[in-house]
């Protein structure tokens, strides 16, 4: 895991670009404390900090072939390097190190792009081609690791593993973009290609981007999801599907737990992240050391169940508690990890500096398996939904208006939720893309200021991506479409994003095993019934896992993690509120509406909707992130 | 073969539905081999004589019936051709009922449909649904609308859907464009052309405008040029004057075909940052012209608009459209490739296509 940054210009002096580079490579010093290293020839500058996984001794970056046209910066790793090394052997590739870098430049520079579907893990790349002068970059199937790009005058190109990396080049504009700030409020973070700075973009996931030589940039997506019926790959039954389950499962995990240093694992007790630790300690090695975060508060805590699967697994746990006081005390801390806001992530804060001060360097968590086996109430209810859609169509257009006015009218968040799937739901797509908004259409318009809000109308609702993902999921059947778009947004927006920086800013590797290009594949043809049993969540899971874990475990209905905000926010944490919904604070957002905000954050303290936290912290996110960048 | 073009209209407007539909008629007739024979009726036009039919037919045209915006005529007289038909073109999904329906008075009669755009991306009814699954052919004038088909009615037989991109008109000659009006002096000269209508603000005129103060600071003497009219128009001149570009703008209303070519001809770059075009007819004539063009990457509009002919920009993206408008003047694209590209949509290329697809 490591952090890269880079600068392609023909305008910009060697000198210049080279202190641009060792300024970006400063500021993501965090992710990679190991090693640091830069390359800078003709139109390139490229740098990187490096985490060292694997062969810690060698694989310093950036790393050139032997015959010096090809130069990697490489964030992220390849759990099949071992496996395609011979391959690339056969090719008459003689190799130097251990390192994963050394295969990925190796493949890079024998098949070309043609190497990324070999691939399987989380990574951002870019090579430069010395002899071709042509620049290429890659991000992983799913969006693990991240990457951000922006032209400069002269068609150049500066990239970073984060968004202040750019910043601190002096290259690009630090404006946050009315237009992004919009579909922050709209999403709970920035769905790429957008982020919240003007000007700079987020490489989607399963996308290149490559320059020719004219300095003509282009970007394409290299992976899509799976066919949706693929008849040959179906297990024919029930069981020979558990027994295929199981048996991807202990792949997966085989493969992401491959390391030279230590590997632990997030356990909050859940499924998902017991069925993890439950296939590590199987496979056997050293003592597995298990991490969960506690809290004081009743209803939150699942301490009793990750104690159970630890106690059953054999691992070594660790326990901490965490408390809004603390959270209040860190705020600065965690805002400067940021690199644009989020509205979530800050349990995979705490965690990681739990398995870091811990001492493992990689951490493996369950991060995948709701979107997986359909452990979110989206599975149960789109659906539904969906078959009143063409009901819902036949009314009057009158009498649907006004249904929808009283709606979008009511006190009820669910309510006016419910009015914006009316209103502007077409199919079970556009369902799966609204149900994860966080605040309803009306809410989100008036809490824009005018310019912002013209922005956000001239958008609309849908999610941008809408007919990319649209079109990937031909031929889908509704398990999948919600799946793939749940895999598609939240779970590459904001989860995998959140896990990136929130594990980097304690310089630890977390891996995501349900998150893997080789498990989706098999598994996303398979019958929808058996992946998902709406009477017992996660029962796949269970029963694929049935001889690792408890039965208490298999059994226990599905607990949603989320941590206790709602009291916090009335309590440790109202000051930093009262202080971010201040005039004062709300000035240094243009982009909204300062009554408003000033209105949302009263109405939860003078109203007892505990439901409501997410969209005042969102909002309170934004404004905190604001703030930050101008202080 | 005896074929039947049912549409809208043809020539009551210069609508790019219309204009496309007058090179079905004109390929239909081309293809009609000996004997062969094509009828036509238009659902909102008038009865008499229209000079330009002439331009878009031949000897194989049959009658031209004209119902005068009466449906029930329309309905009659569809039954009525659709008897004698072995095919039957259908111009727009509203009507496409009807030829569901003159397929159960004559079982040979295959009948197919051109998807142009908007008014296919949208969920549909079950009789539509039903005189979908039933027609023989279905014309994207993109693949966007041909996915965008498969998404809403995911039932259709792949097959049965083909990409026909829209054509140049043979007529819009290029060439013909050398009488240049007396025109202010600009640069660059950004051109846009389209209606103005409320219902249709997605076409992207106001972000246009709203480019305008970044694009002066770098080309002070930009001026934007929009042909076409609509009720937007008072919404567009109202935002230009909040933004003080009034005098960087002409709103040029409707102008008859000559003076369009002088347009594109005297334009340095053609833009319509819009977010749901099937295909954009308008790139295509101002390609023709050897203009590069800007468009928004949404619709069908990435399928006829790539770099080396123009810029892509996301829709609503102001600083980027002002940038791509920087851009292609900092790196004009070589306006004979610009041409070549034009050309590949041009007429014969068209018919051919229809023909195969057709068989």
């Amino acid at each position: 895991m490591c952090g890269i940054a880079g600068i392609y210009s023909t305008s910009l002096s060697p000198a210049d670009r080279e202190a641009a580079v060792a300024r970006m490579v400063q500021s993501q010093a965090h992710r990679g404390p190991d090693d640091r290293g830069y390359y800078s020839r003709g139109e390139l500058t490229m740098g990187m900090c490096r985490l060292a996984i694997f062969d810690p001794a060698n694989g310093h970056q950036p790393m050139t072939t032997p015959d010096g046209r090809f130069t990697i910066v490489f964030n992220g790793a390849i759990y099949n390097h071992r496996e395609m090394r011979a391959g690339l052997e056969a090719h008459g590739w003689a190799f130097r190190t251990q390192c994963d870098t050394e295969v990925l430049l190796a493949a890079f520079a024998q098949h070309g792009p043609e190497c990324l579907p070999r691939l399987r893990g989380m990574f951002a790349f870019a090579v430069w081609d010395e002899r071709e002068r042509t620049f290429f970059a890659a991000r992983d199937p799913l969006g693990i690791k991240p990457l951000y790009y922006a032209r400069l005058p002269g068609a150049g190109l500066i990239f970073g593993s984060e968004l202040s990396a750019l910043l601190v080049s002096g290259y690009v504009s630090r404006e946050i973009d009315p237009a992004s700030a919009g579909e922050y409020l709209a999403w709970f973070s920035i769905p790429a290609p957008r982020t919240i700075y003007q000007g700079i973009a987020n490489l989607p996931a399963g996308h290149c981007l490559a320059i020719d030589a004219l300095g003509t940039l282009r970007t394409r997506a290299w992976w899509k999801m799976p066919a949706a019926v693929q008849p040959n790959r179906i297990a024919g039954n029930y069981q020979d599907f558990i027994h295929g389950l199981r048996h991807q499962l202990e792949d997966t995990i085989r493969a992401h737990r491959v390391a030279d240093v230590p590997v632990g694992a997030f356990l909050s007790g859940g499924m998902d992240s017991t069925a993890v630790v439950a296939l590590m300690a199987r496979a056997g090695g050293a003592r597995l050391k298990t991490f969960s975060l506690v809290f004081g508060e009743a209803g939150y805590s699942e301490q009793a169940s990750a104690r159970l699967a630890a106690q059953s697994c054999g691992t070594d746990h660790m326990e901490d508690l965490l408390t809004g006081a603390r959270v209040a005390a860190d705020l600065p801390q965690i805002l400067a990890s940021f690199d644009q806001p989020t509205g979530d992530g800050i349990n995979t804060y705490y965690a990681s500096q739990m398995a870091r001060a811990g001492g493992v360097t990689v951490a493996l968590s369950g991060l995948g398996g709701d979107e997986l086996f359909g452990g979110y109430p989206s599975f149960r209810d789109l659906p539904r939904l969906q078959r009143f859609l063409p009901f819902w169509r036949k009314l009057p257009g009158s009498l649907r208006r006004s249904l929808v006015a009283r709606l979008q009218g009511s006190n009820n968040t669910r309510a006016r939720k419910l009015a914006d799937f009316l209103s502007q739901a077409r199919d079970l797509h556009e369902l799966a893309a609204l149900q994860r908004r966080v605040l309803p259409e009306a809410q989100r318009l008036a809490l824009l200021a005018p310019d912002a809000r013209r922005q956000a109308n001239r958008l609309g609702p849908s999610h941008p991506m809408l007919d990319d993902f649209a079109a990937e999921l031909a031929g889908a059947d509704p398990f999948q479409i919600i799946s793939g778009w749940e895999l598609r947004t939240y779970m590459t927006d904001t989860l995998l994003r959140d896990s990136d920086v929130f594990s980097m800013a304690h310089s630890l590797e977390l891996r995501v095993p349900f998150v893997d290009r080789v498990l989706l594949e098999w598994l996303w043809p398979q019958r929808a019934w058996f992946k998902y049993d709406p009477r017992r969540t996660k029962g796949a899971l269970a029963d694929a896992t049935a001889d690792l874990v408890p039965a208490a475990l298999r059994n226990r209905p599905k607990q949603g993690f989320s941590l206790p905000f709602a009291q916090w926010m009335l309590g440790d944490l109202r000051p930093f509120l009262e202080e971010t919904f201040s005039p004062g604070s709300l000035a240094a957002c243009p982009w909204l509406d300062a009554t408003e905000a000033a209105n949302l954050w009263h109405r939860y303290t003078t109203q007892s909707d505990p439901r409501a936290w997410s969209r005042v912290w969102t909002v309170a996110m934004l404004v905190a992130f604001a703030n930050r960048r101008t202080a | 073969m005896k074929s039947l073009l049912i549409s809208p209209e043809l020539f009551l407007n210069n609508g790019g539905i219309a204009r496309i539909l007058r090179l079905y008629l004109k390929s239909l007739c081309a293809h009609a081999g000996a004997g062969g024979r094509v009828d036509s009726i238009v659902l909102n036009e008038r009865a008499g004589p229209e000079p330009r039919l002439g331009r878009y037919s031949d000897p194989h045209l049959g009658e031209h019936v004209a119902c005068n915006r009466r449906k029930l005529t329309f309905v009659r007289q569809t039954l009525r051709l659709a008897r004698k038909a072995d095919r039957l073109v259908c111009g727009h999904l509203h009507h496409l009922p009807i030829a569901w329906l003159a397929r159960r008075f004559n079982p040979r009669l295959k009948y197919a449909l051109v998807a142009h755009g908007i008014e296919v991306w949208r969920p549909y009814s079950a009789v539509e649904r039903l005189a979908l699954r039933d027609a023989h052919r279905i014309l994207c004038v993109s693949d966007y609308t041909r996915r965008q088909i498969l998404r809403f009615c995911p039932d259709l037989l792949p097959e049965q859907l083909v990409v026909v991109p829209n054509a140049l008109d043979p007529t819009f000659d290029a060439d013909d464009d050398t009488r240049a009006t007396a025109q202010p002096f600009a640069l660059p000269r950004i051109l846009s052309v389209g209606r103005l209508a409320a219902a249709d603000s997605y076409k992207g005129y106001d972000t246009l405008i709203e480019a305008l103060p970044a694009i002066r600071h770098e080309h002070p003497a930009v001026r934007l040029r929009i042909v076409g009219q609509g009720d937007d128009q008072p919404r567009l001149v109202a935002l230009a004057a909040q933004l003080g570009v009034t005098g960087l703008i002409d709103f040029l209303g409707s102008i008859n075909d000559e003076a369009l070519r002088a347009e594109y001809a005297a334009c340095d770059l053609f833009a319509l940052p819009s977010r749901r075009e099937g295909f954009g007819l308008v790139f295509l004539e101002a390609m023709s012209h050897g203009k590069p063009c800007i468009g928004a990457r949404a619709g069908g509009v990435p399928e006829v608009i790539n770099e080396e002919v123009g810029q892509l920009v996301e829709y609503g993206n102001i600083p980027e459209l002002a940038a791509a408008v920087m851009e292609l003047m900092r790196r004009p694209r070589d306006s004979e490739i610009v041409r070549q590209h034009a050309a590949t949509f041009a007429f014969p290329v068209f018919s051919r296509r229809l023909a195969a697809a057709l068989t």
